[in-house]
Parts: structure tokens; sequence; C-alpha cells
């Protein structure tokens, strides 16, 4: 089970770093956010163009300017995203004649999905990894703003943010595997794909503080899993809990629970997807 | 075997041999009793169908497109589920024991599974560890069987670099990997040259040969079904009609025809074969001034038609024998030619239920 597992994974990833196309552009889309969206939109100035002196931080769930705010935001997104990727991939396999390959080699089912979740992960670490050193960089360049690390920053809150990341990659790798394999049909995959897509951005703290919300917004966005999973993280990176809306350990058990339940859902959909018929 | 009793009753199946007897088939590697898959909209892809395969047979099954041979095919290899019947593939059900039936079989699917992105080495490579074949095996195994499909000056290549047929020997190869007990070969010469298909052809009648692999192929070419089977089975519109060694279906065609050039064919010539001792006279028609016989076996009949022709002084031009094809074999089974479906080949859903209903109306 390990073995072959193991060598689909590394199929996966070769596939992965050989398409130089497929990496340029999946960093671009995240530093295209953080140069243009992230650096010119920048509501902090609003609050002092205003001049009652509040305290940006409460806004910014503890970061101290928008720009770090949205950096980390960032991260979920490239989770987002790469979750899509490898559903994707997973339909492309089927089309292709592969998934049927694995289908009538000796090897435990679950270790097509499993595979493919643990490839993706490997993928959207690296690069969320990539993309916050990037915007980190960001601070020694005349003219940007950076993300601004609290100085008390350290390996133990590195190794929680890695957590948060992981979580809701492998969740959101499950579910969309598993959609990737029940769906036949590209169309129907992408139109799923986009259908969950705004939601899951749109209504979570990563690019929107949840300060400025409306109401039914806000209520919306505390359990998305998202918000989960910036919330803990922000708090992790600004050593803050100002602007937070739960604290570290709420935030690691909503999205561990979120997880769990896209884990067995994702099983009981790539289960069906896989049965013979 | 318990299935056996269970289902044939203590009857055993019969396999022809090439003298066109029939002798048991001793340990059945596949047995498929009265297998059957309807798919949604009552398209009968397999009707029933059963049949045996000995262990080191190379068993083939010849019928045009869309007569079901993927889809039996898909249902050994545990892909599908049949909708009737039961198959057993090395002892194995294949819908209640999946698994023992994977580690037993090899498949090289119609479609190439081949991953593009990847060399052809690293496919093999990704083949072996999805069977479990321990790595310094592997290697000396990807090494060998690249030699034998020729690809050693390629193996370091992506496959998206290769043509078609390297591919196609590409993934033949990877079908072999875990030297596999049975090897299912869906078309295994589609798309291929002439060149490339009969050294396919060598290739799988070198691993008969070498390693007692039993071999379930299917084809659309009548050649090949020649060339390589011990047994043939004819499939058309998923039913069997015809299951017989190459030999014993051209004989069911009805013998050799021995065309015989004259100054003057009339009746009489007719009469004077007619009326020797051992010439089992099948039919015999004259047009202008050559007799058209037709005869079970031509090696001993025509020495003897020549002897009385000589005795009675009727002088010989010239002689034509015609040996019986499969081409005419298919045609007497399935009342159609097989080249007529291929020039058509490829056709979509709807060109097949058309014809289909064509032939069922003439039936
Ligand atoms: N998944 C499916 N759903 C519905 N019908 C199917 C399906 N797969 C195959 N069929 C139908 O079953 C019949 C047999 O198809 P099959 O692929 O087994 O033919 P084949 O003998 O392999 O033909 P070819 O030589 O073209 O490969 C065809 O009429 C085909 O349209
Ligand atoms: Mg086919």
């Amino acid at each position: 089970m390990i073995g072959e597992t193991l060598a689909l994974i590394a199929r996966d990833l070769k596939r992965w770093y050989r398409t130089p196309a497929q990496i340029i552009l999946v960093f671009t889309t995240p530093l295209m956010w953080l140069l243009l969206f992230g650096q010119a939109f920048n509501i902090g100035r609003l609050a002092q163009v205003d001049g009652t002196g509040m305290d940006l931080r409460l806004v910014f769930g503890g970061a101290p300017d928008y720009f770090s705010f949205m950096a980390v935001g960032q991260t979920a997104f490239i989770m987002l995203f790469a979750s899509f990727f490898s559903g994707v991939s997973i339909l492309w396999d089927r089309k292709f004649g592969f998934l049927s390959k694995l289908q009538v080699a000796p090897i435990p089912r679950s270790v097509i999905p499993l595979s493919r979740i643990a490839s993706s992960l490997v993928k959207s670490m690296l690069q969320a990894t990539v993309v916050i050193l990037l915007a980190a960089s960001f601070v020694l360049i005349p003219g940007l703003s950076g993300l601004r690390f609290s100085p008390s920053f350290g390996i133990v809150e590195a190794a929680g943010m890695a957590l948060f990341l992981a979580l809701l990659g492998i969740g959101l790798a499950a579910l969309f595997v598993a959609l990737g394999l029940v769906v036949r049909n590209e169309e129907t995959l992408f139109g799923l794909i986009n259908l969950l897509n705004f939601p899951l951005m749109f209504t979570s703290s990563a690019l929107i503080p949840i300060a400025l919300m409306p109401d039914w917004l806000r209520t919306v966005a505390l359990y998305n899993p998202i918000t989960f999973v910036v919330d803990g993280m922000r708090q992790l990176v600004f050593s803050t809990d100002v602007g937070a809306e739960y604290s570290v350990a709420v935030d690691m058990l909503g999205i561990g629970v979120f997880s769990g339940l896209m884990i067995g859902l994702g099983a009981v959909l790539a289960r069906r997807a896989l049965l013979r018929n | 075997m318990p299935f056996r009793d269970k289902f044939y009753h203590g009857k055993l199946a019969w396999r022809a041999n090439s003298e066109g007897g029939f002798v048991p088939v001793e340990d059945a590697v596949v047995v498929v009793d009265k297998l059957e898959k309807v798919f949604s909209g009552d398209v009968r892809a397999v009707d029933s169908i059963s049949f045996e395969v000995g262990r080191g047979e190379i068993f083939g099954f010849l019928g045009p497109n869309g007569a079901g041979k993927t889809t039996t095919i898909s249902i050994l290899t545990t892909q599908t589920l049949p909708t009737g019947g039961r198959a057993e593939v090395l002892g194995h059900d294949v819908v209640k024991e999946p698994s023992k039936v994977r580690k037993g079989i090899g498949l090289v699917a119609q479609e190439l599974t081949v991953d593009d992105e990847l060399t052809g080495r690293e496919n093999m490579e990704l083949q072996a560890r999805l069977y479990a074949v321990p790595y310094s095996e592997a290697k000396k195994r990807i090494d060998e069987l690249l030699d034998l499909v020729k690809l050693v000056d390629s193996a370091d290549r992506l496959v998206k670099t290769y043509s078609g047929g390297m591919k196609k020997r590409l993934e033949l190869s990877e079908g072999l990997i875990h030297r596999p007990q049975v090897l299912f070969l869906d078309e295994p010469t589609l798309g291929l040259d002439i060149q490339t298909r009969t050294s396919m052809w060598e290739h799988i009648n070198k691993l008969k040969k070498e390693t007692n692999m039993t071999i379930f192929l299917t084809t659309h070419y009548l050649e090949e079904a020649d060339a390589l089977c011990d047994r043939i089975g004819i499939i058309d519109h998923g039913r069997v009609i015809a299951l017989d060694t190459p030999e014993g279906l051209k004989k069911t065609v009805g013998g050799d025809v021995i065309e015989i050039e004259v100054a003057e064919c009339d009746e009489d010539i007719l009469e004077v074969i007619k009326g020797m001792p051992g010439i089992a006279l099948l039919d015999g028609t004259c047009t202008g001034n050559k007799a058209r016989i037709k005869v079970p076996d031509s090696k001993t009949s025509l020495p003897k038609i020549l002897n009385s022709f000589m005795s009675k002084r009727i002088d010989v031009a010239s002689v034509v024998i015609r040996k019986p094809s499969l081409d005419q074999a298919f045609l007497e089974f399935t009342g159609r030619e097989l080249r007529d479906e291929e020039s058509n080949s490829k056709p979509g859903h709807k060109d097949q239920s058309t014809s289909r209903g064509r032939f069922r109306r003439r039936r």
C-alpha cells in the first residue's frame, strides 16, 4: 500500500515539475493578488485619512496593515486552487485511460484518491511557503508593502501555520479529488469548481476583514473553513489575539472538523465512483 | 474445480484440436458461463456467452466493431460487472474476488494508457511498483522487456515524443512486467504498420513458447487471429457464433477450391471427377474452360484428379488451389464480410446501432 502510494505521488510530482508553464502559472496568480490587489487596495489608508486613530489591528485580525492581512489569506487560496487542479487531473486520468490502468492493478482502491490528495498537499504546501516568503521579502523593496511578521514568530508558530494549511489542504483535496472521480465530464467539474470557488473565497476573512462585512455575511464567514484557517494563522504570524474571531485552539478544532467531514464525504463519493458498474 | 461442478454439472467443456476432433479443456484458467452485459438503453453488449480457455493457450476473439470484445475483457479484468452469468479467472470469481483476479492477470487495453509526461522507463517502473515487483528484479525485467519491444534507445525519452506504434509496444511490455499468468490483449496491433504488427506477433508467439502464459486476445484482423491463436471465437452482436481452431473454422467453410483449366469444360469432365473413388466432391461447376471443384482436402484429391485426367487424355493447362480463408469463414458465420465493417470502422454509437438494426431485421 505504501509502495504504490509513494509511486503514484512521485508520478504526480514528476508531471508537475516537468511542466514549467504550470508552475509559473501557479505562482502568477497569487503574485498578482499580492502585487496588484494587496498593494493597491490599501484600505488601511482610509482609516488614517479619517484620522480617528483607531487601532487597525482590530480590523485586520491583528495584522499591522492590509497587505500583511491579505498575504496570510493568500495561502488559503493556494490550498484551494491546488485542490481544484488535483480534482481536474484525476478526471483527465480517467479520460486518458490511466485511471482504468490503476483500477485493473492489484492495489487497494483507496490508494487512488489518497495518493492524489498527498501529491496535492506536497505541491500546495511548497507553493504556500514560496508565496509567504515572497510576501515577506517585499518589505525589502522600497515602495512596496510587505508581510510584516511579529518579531516573536518562531518555529512553533511556523509549525502551527503549516498544520492549519495542511488540514485545509487535505479537506479541500479530499473533496475535489472525490468530485474529480465522480464527475465524468470536464465542463460539469469546472462548473462545480466555479460554483464553490466564489463562496469559499469571498465569504471568508481571507481578503475582506470580517469587521467590514454586513451582518448576514459575517454570520456565514464565521463558519467558512477558510476563516478558521486564516484567523488562526494571523494570530500566529502577528503574535496577538487582537481582532481575532476565535482562539487558536477553536480555529484548529474548526478546520479539523471540516477536514474530517470532507475526508468522510470524499471517501463515500470516491468509493462509489470507483465501484464497478 | 468447484465452480465448474456447479455450473457444468460434471460436464466438461470441449476444445477443438487441430485434427478437427475435440478434447476436454484441462486446467481451464478462464471459465465463462452464460456471461451477459446489458448496458442502459438495452444495449446487449455481451449476450450469454460461454467458453473456456486452457492454461498456455492463445485464445482469440475475432469480431467487428461493437461486437462486445472489449466489454468481455473489461468484465474478465474486473473493470465492469456483468449483468448475468458467471466468469472465473484463475479459479477466482471476477465479481466476488476481484483483487485475487487482479494479482494474476495483465491487461494491455485497446486505448493507450501510458503516461505521456513520463519517460518509457518511468512508465515501466511505475507499473512494476503497482504490481509490487521487487526493485532489483524490476530493473532487470525492464531492461529485458525494453529490449524485447526494441525501445532501449528511446527508454529515457518522454512518452509524448513516441510514435503511436512505440507507445503500443511500451504498453505491451508494461503488461508483461509482473509476468501475469493470464494476459489480456485488446487489439494488440491496432494502428500498427505491417512491420511492427509482424514483430508484435513474433513477440506474442515467443512469449507463449517461453513462458506458457495464457493469452486472451481480441482482434478484427483475420490474419492476426490466424497467425496467433490456438483457438478462435467468432463474436458478433455479443454472441459467440463459432468457436474452433483456425483450421477447424476454415474446414467448416467447406474445403478447398481447385480450379483446373482445360481445353473445354463440360458436364463430362465433372462426371469423371464425380465417379472417382476416394473423392468427396462438395461442389463442381464449369465456367468457360475452367472447372471449379470444391473438395475437403486438395492435398490428396488433386493428384488423384490429375492422374485420372491424364489416363483419360484430358489436357490440363493450369491448376489453381484456393485454400479457405478466415475471411470466408467469417462471411459464412455472420452473413457479411468483416472488411465491410472495417472500412467504416470506429463509427459512433449511432452508426453501430443502425448497422445492428439492419442485421437484426435481416435475420
Ligand atoms: N459504457 C457503455 N455504455 C453503453 N453501451 C456501451 C458501453 N460500452 C460499450 N457499449 C456498447 O456495447 C457494444 C460492444 O462494445 P465493445 O466495446 O465491447 O465492442 P468491441 O467488440 O470491443 O468493438 P471494437 O472493435 O470497436 O473495439 C457496442 O454496441 C457499444 O456501443
Ligand atoms: Mg474493443
